[in-house]
């Protein structure tokens, strides 16, 4: 049986994740011991080529797997520590994984999560379920999460973060993204029926209400990945040392006052994009 | 086996909510899913003459007429009410949507006396909020629930318990002033009785250890984890019972026992549901 992470990377005007996603999954190759594969674009690929990363992309991914870029309007408010914008984001097809992965176990990771352990090796043997991160694991703890980081809505169903994502190719995987892809298609209805308010398509929302239907419309307290321990986007990764030791600014009230952390040998959502390209060079020497 | 369910209903005339009809779907609700020889059911009432109405006064296996207590008062009777040797004394504002015929066996087997320690919020979660139990928290009450209590009538325990029970129900002034000190309650319900009785007893941890079941989901709408103050639980969220029994609360489909706390939930429409399905079974 063949194991492999999968990694969506489709890149816009604003953030290169293409960069991210062969930072994400030189990480991920180095320390779960495992091949990799690109689902991308050939917008995407150019850019690769022409930002002449294409060669280390070659060499670090196990497949580069072409696909239609999907056409979408949305767009999300992204901080980079105290500044923001408007950028768009392309993240349509993630219901695809199950058809696109060439692997038998796939674990599909954000291109923002950064893999420094082996810990996601531990859940390969539940093969029955498809595996959602539990929840989000921020690093100042729950008081600087929202209610709507836990539920989907007000009085809705749980929030799993879909960040880290693991599935076997089996009948049961099989109808849960045929469920996703329903859910994705008929995303107003199911705001409707879920009660949340529709901004842009969001994974994490799309997984769990799949996830809830599969289960019986129920939540199951049976096996999930770990809770996603995370920076958000108004925390900076200010440097990464040549161990691996990433040194935080965290924005740890609503106001402008940070402070610094560090991190080491932990899996970590970087919800700062551009903190992420910042410091690419010294992240891929780790390599 | 000597084993039963017992409701108590002390059923008023008029403006008061219809006890006696909750308490023929709870027992129609246990027809429908328990097994044989764990679906018995005892209705003690003050007066039969409400049970009058009902189509199939059959799920009731036995129909005790007494009035000597009212409101909740004549809970704290229990012991002394029931037919059975081994006996769940439910609130009557339950419905049972799965067999829990195994919970039964386990208490017969393990327990002389046991009283639920939690409930659950519609979404599955345990319920955390205090916002009803200020008197429990204050004084440092045990967390037991009284809406559903296995009891075995031969069991010492049990003839400790209760009497102190009836003794703290007909004196609720006098155990508050001395144990309920630091949060008196408005009202000292069957909740608070039971919990002084065991925390007076120091049998706490004898009567109501961890378990995994039973699962009652508490409609209670303070507790259900929302991020604002609720009046109603249905200002908020549907109550849907289909034809074949299976309720759904939101987007949340409920597979134990719903104490659903709006009696309004036992309209027509769903007593003929539960009906229907008793007369099919």
């Amino acid at each position: 049986m063949t194991r492999g992470v999968l990694i969506f990377a489709h890149n816009n005007r604003d953030v290169d994740y293409a960069l991210m996603s062969l930072i994400s999954a030189s990480l991920a190759k180095k320390n779960l011991q495992l091949p990799v594969s690109l689902v991308t674009d050939d917008t995407t690929l150019d850019w690769m080529k022409e930002s002449d990363i294409f060669e280390k992309a070659n060499d670090v991914f196990d497949q580069i797997i072409i696909t239609d870029k999907p056409k979408t309007d949305n767009s999300r408010k992204l901080h980079d520590g105290a500044n923001s914008k408007f950028v768009p984001f392309v993240n349509l097809n993630r219901n695809q994984a199950y058809e696109l992965t060439p692997y038998d176990q796939t674990l599909l990771i954000d291109s923002d999560y950064l893999i420094f352990s082996d810990n996601l090796n531990n859940y390969w043997g539940y093969s029955d379920r498809v595996l959602l991160g539990r929840a989000i694991n921020d690093i100042v703890g729950p008081r600087r999460l929202g209610y709507h980081d836990r539920y989907v809505s007000d009085t809705g169903v749980h929030l799993y973060w879909a960040t880290t994502v693991m599935f076997t190719k089996n009948e049961y995987a099989k109808s849960f993204f045929e469920v996703l892809s329903y859910v994705k298609e008929n995303y107003q209805y199911f705001a409707d029926l879920f009660r949340f308010q529709v901004r842009n398509y969001r994974n994490d929302i799309a997984f769990s209400i799949a996830q809830h239907i599969i289960d019986g419309f129920e939540t199951k307290s049976e096996m999930h990945l770990p809770g996603v321990f995370s920076f958000i986007d108004k925390d900076v990764l200010y440097s990464v040392d040549k161990h691996g030791k990433m040194l935080f600014l965290v924005n740890v009230t609503a106001d402008e006052k940070y402070f610094p952390t560090t991190v080491k040998d932990l899996d970590v959502h970087i919800m700062n994009k551009a903190s992420i390209v910042r410091n690419a060079e010294q992240l891929l020497e780790l390599i | 086996m000597n084993f039963g369910y017992l409701l108590i209903v002390d059923q008023q005339e008029e403006n008061c909510p219809d006890y006696a009809k909750m308490a023929y779907a709870l027992a129609l609700s246990i027809k429908n899913t328990q097994k044989p020889g764990y679906d018995q059911v005892a209705i003690v009432i003050n007066n039969k003459k409400y049970l009058a109405r009902f189509k199939s006064l059959w799920v009731f296996d036995h129909i005790i007429e007494w009035s000597d207590k009212t409101f909740w008062d004549g809970r704290s009777y229990m012991d002394r009410l029931t037919p059975f040797e081994n006996t769940i004394c439910l609130d009557v504002d339950m419905i049972f949507l799965r067999d829990y015929s195994h919970y039964v066996d386990y208490f017969i087997e393990n327990c002389d006396l046991y009283v639920t320690n939690k409930s659950y919020t519609y979404r599955g979660e345990i319920v955390t909020g205090n916002h009803y139990r200020k008197t429990f928290e204050k004084n440092q009450l045990p967390n037991l629930y009284s809406f559903y209590t296995f009891f075995k009538n031969s069991a010492e325990i049990s003839m400790e318990f209760f009497p102190l029970v009836r003794n703290i129900t007909e004196y609720p002034k006098e155990f508050s002033n001395i144990f309920l000190s630091e949060h008196k309650p408005k009202i000292l319900g069957t909740d608070e009785a039971f919990a002084l009785s065991a925390k007076i007893l120091g049998i706490q941890d004898d009567i109501s250890y961890d378990l995994e079941f039973p699962k009652i989901v508490h409609l209670k709408p303070m507790i259900q984890n929302w991020p604002w103050p609720a009046e109603l639980v249905t200002h908020h969220v549907g109550l849907y019972l289909n034809k074949q029994g299976q309720l759904k609360i939101g987007n949340y489909s409920q597979t134990g026992i719903v104490h659903y706390v709006e009696k309004e939930f036992i309209n027509d429409e769903n007593l003929n549901v539960l009906e229907e399905l008793a007369w099919k079974k």
